[in-house]
């Protein structure tokens, strides 16, 4: 008669995602289904990942949950969701059938989570963290579905990272949210060209959270219905035509709106979110002012719920717009660090683009800046010296 | 924001509050004189182009309708429509302030030409041709610019919905900023907004008809309440609008978004809405 297994463990890597067009908003705030479609681009592991170990063991006392070593509420309704949700397909996959080989559904749980990245720049990514979260669980009970549904059940956005390149969270119709998920709209290797540049800007105050934030502006603002309801839809459209074309020009412009369009319907709530900052504005206007100076879209902007940047490039224009980001924002003092990441070439900047582009230099508002591009998605970790527990099932102290 | 730019026409309705002159004015004095060689024009003492064609509309406009009023009539006591025209115009508030007001300006013109030329009649439409906004400055108290619907303009134009006497607890506060940069001209940002944003034309066609009911109910009821919340609000749908424009109009600075947050807490810390 086979064993139950005593103790099993499973390690995956997720990704951050950035949209594109836009999410902000659900119509219904447990299922987590959004008000409108969203579109985005998945990061490179390399630069940014969350990286999270499940283990099941009989000899577990209770569920637990670490994050970047320390404990934290494993109790937590979106964890718990996405828990109930996976071990809910798991039972289904059995079929009721007495599988003695498989991991006992009613052990229980530890997990511990880590990001690659610092939780102070505000890059801390719950979408990472809950992709990589039903990744590992699932891998943990054998499971090999389309797992976004699950993920969403997290944080909504952690849909989009269940897979690389380019991905499309479809708003779905039903209820249920049966039909609200992911699904990869071009691979990571679609736009070889295409690369990512995050401002990490400095010291600011911590913004309005993200799933109180939306619930009021879906409430009090009627420019974000308008948005979700006749925009988003054929702003999807354009976009997923901009990006199967490599069409920067297209994508780029149709990014800075989408961003700019999200943050007026902030604005529009009541009272107003601001997300954006007067840094934001500054990093706007030279963004503006230098494809202006270029004649055509080189770079495109777009933000979050919170004060970095995120900059769109293709790869021969990240030199110089790297240094005009440096002239613009020198510096305090770490001038070596503040470019991290893949390796950014130098560039020196003609006197003309200077005069034009260089204009109104605010010294220090950026921290760094890191360089990344398109990425894969979700990873397993095979190496078992990678794995965030012990065989104990405490967090692993990593040198 | 407007759909036909040399009428200035606009998207919507507006509706607005006239403050005090004894705060805020523009004074404007209009001469004509058959020894005067060209039309001259002089704003807070310094000598400004006459020909602007803002100013030129409205001077048009005025004789136009002095002319009609005197019905091709000759009338030699009437002034004569030939003569060139000086005018000079001040503020009692520094420009440098940035509540210098082209709604004040060309009202002020519009007012003292028309007492020129012995005008009485219906004027808001004429102080439009000059500066949008000006058309509510012919009026005190509380004001709505109707938009209209004729392409001509000629239903365009403002009317009091309330006098200044209809509310007399309330009270205006003007935070004056310090040094901030010279924002975006209206005129070419308010146009700007029409041709890229989405967000605006949902804005001018489906909520501001809404809202200046509700608005117009809040002043005649004197509900602060109300017409406080939706002040707010339709302030920051404006600004909303800017932000969607491409590119995007940023006239609120973190000093703004400050004063903004203060008062938020400030009704919540008091249970309603005092500002």
């Amino acid at each position: 008669m086979a064993a139950e297994r005593a103790l099993a463990m499973a390690t995956c890597t997720a990704p951050v995602n950035i949209a594109v067009i836009k999410y902000w908003g659900k119509r219904d705030t447990d299922l987590i289904l959004p008000i409108n479609s969203s579109l985005s681009v998945t990061l490179h592991q390399d630069q940014l990942k969350t990286t999270t170990t499940a283990a099941a063991s009989r000899d577990f006392t209770e569920d637990r949950l670490w994050l970047n070593g320390k404990e934290a509420d494993v109790g937590h309704p979106r964890v718990q969701a996405c828990l109930r949700e996976v071990r809910r397909l798991a039972r289904k996959r059995r079929g009721g059938a007495e599988d003695t080989a498989a991991l006992s559904l009613s052990y229980k749980i530890h997990i511990a989570s880590e990001n690659n990245f610092p939780t102070a720049a505000g890059l801390a990514s719950s979408a990472a963290g809950y992709a990589c979260l039903v990744s590992a669980l699932a891998r943990l009970y054998g499971l090999e579905e389309e797992l976004s549904e699950v993920a969403r059940r997290g944080s909504g956005s952690a849909c989009r990272s269940m897979f690389g390149g380019f991905v499309q969270w479809q708003r779905g119709e039903r209820p249920d949210g049966t039909d609200s998920l992911a699904l990869q709209v071009a691979p990571e290797t679609h736009w070889p060209e295409l690369r990512v540049l995050i401002l990490v800007v400095s010291g600011e105050k911590k913004p309005v959270g993200s799933t109180a934030g939306m619930q009021t502006s879906v409430e009090t603002s009627p420019l974000l219905k308008h948005r979700a309801e006749v925009v988003v839809p054929e702003r999807l459209a354009q976009m997923m035509q901009h990006i199967q074309e490599r069409d920067f020009e297209g994508f780029g412009q149709l990014a800075m709106r989408d961003s700019n369009q999200f943050h007026a319907t902030c604005l529009d709530t009541f009272p107003p979110i601001f997300y954006l900052t007067d840094v934001s504005r500054h990093i706007i206007a030279l963004a503006h002012r230098y494809n202006a100076h270029h004649g055509h879209t080189k770079v495109a902007y777009t933000f979050d719920a919170g004060p970095n940047a995120v900059v769109f490039a293709l790869a021969d224009a990240v030199a110089e717009f790297v240094e005009v980001v440096r002239r613009s924002f020198p510096p305090a003092a770490n001038g070596d660090q503040f470019v991290r990441g893949l390796p950014v070439g130098s560039a020196a900047l003609p006197q003309e683009l200077l005069a034009a582009v260089v204009t109104e230099p605010v010294p220090g508002a950026v921290q760094y800046i890191l360089h990344t591009k398109p990425g894969p998605g979700p990873q397993r970790v095979d190496d078992p010296s990678q794995h965030l527990l012990g065989t104990d099932g405490l967090p692993r102290s990593r040198a | 924001g407007k759909p036909h730019t040399d009428l200035i026409l606009p998207i919507n309705s507006s509706l607005s509050v006239t403050l005090h002159q004894d705060q805020l004015k523009t004074t404007t004095t209009a001469a004509a004189s058959r020894d005067f060689t060209e039309d001259r024009l002089w704003l807070n003492g310094k000598e400004a182009d006459v020909g602007h064609p803002r100013v030129q509309a409205c001077l048009r406009e005025v004789r136009r309708l002095a002319r009609k009023r005197r019905g091709g009539a000759e009338d030699t006591a009437a002034l004569s429509l030939s003569y060139k025209i000086h005018i000079a115009s001040e503020n009692n508030f520094p420009t440098a302030a940035g509540l210098a007001s082209s709604a004040a300006g060309y009202a002020c013109l519009v007012s003292a030409l028309a007492r020129l030329y012995g005008l009485e009649e219906e004027l808001s439409e004429v102080a439009r041709r000059g500066s949008g906004s000006a058309c509510r400055s012919m009026f005190g108290g509380f004001v709505q610019w109707q938009r209209g619907e004729r392409p001509d303009g000629t239903d365009s134009l403002a009317l009091q919905v309330a006098p200044e006497t209809h509310w007399p607890e309330l009270r205006v506060l003007i935070l004056v900023v310090s040094g901030e940069k010279k924002p975006v001209g209206s005129t070419a940002g308010m146009q700007t907004s029409v041709e890229t944003s989405p967000l605006l034309k949902h804005r001018a066609e489906v909520v501001v008809p809404e809202r200046l009911a509700q608005m117009m109910q809040h002043i005649q009821e004197r509900d602060f309440e109300g017409f406080g919340q939706l002040a707010m609000r339709d302030s920051n749908q404006f600004h909303a609008t800017c932000l969607d424009t491409f590119p995007p109009i940023f006239y609120l600075t973190d000093v703004s978004r400050h004063i903004i947050a203060l008062a938020h807490r400030y009704n919540a810390h008091h249970g309603h809405t005092k500002v």
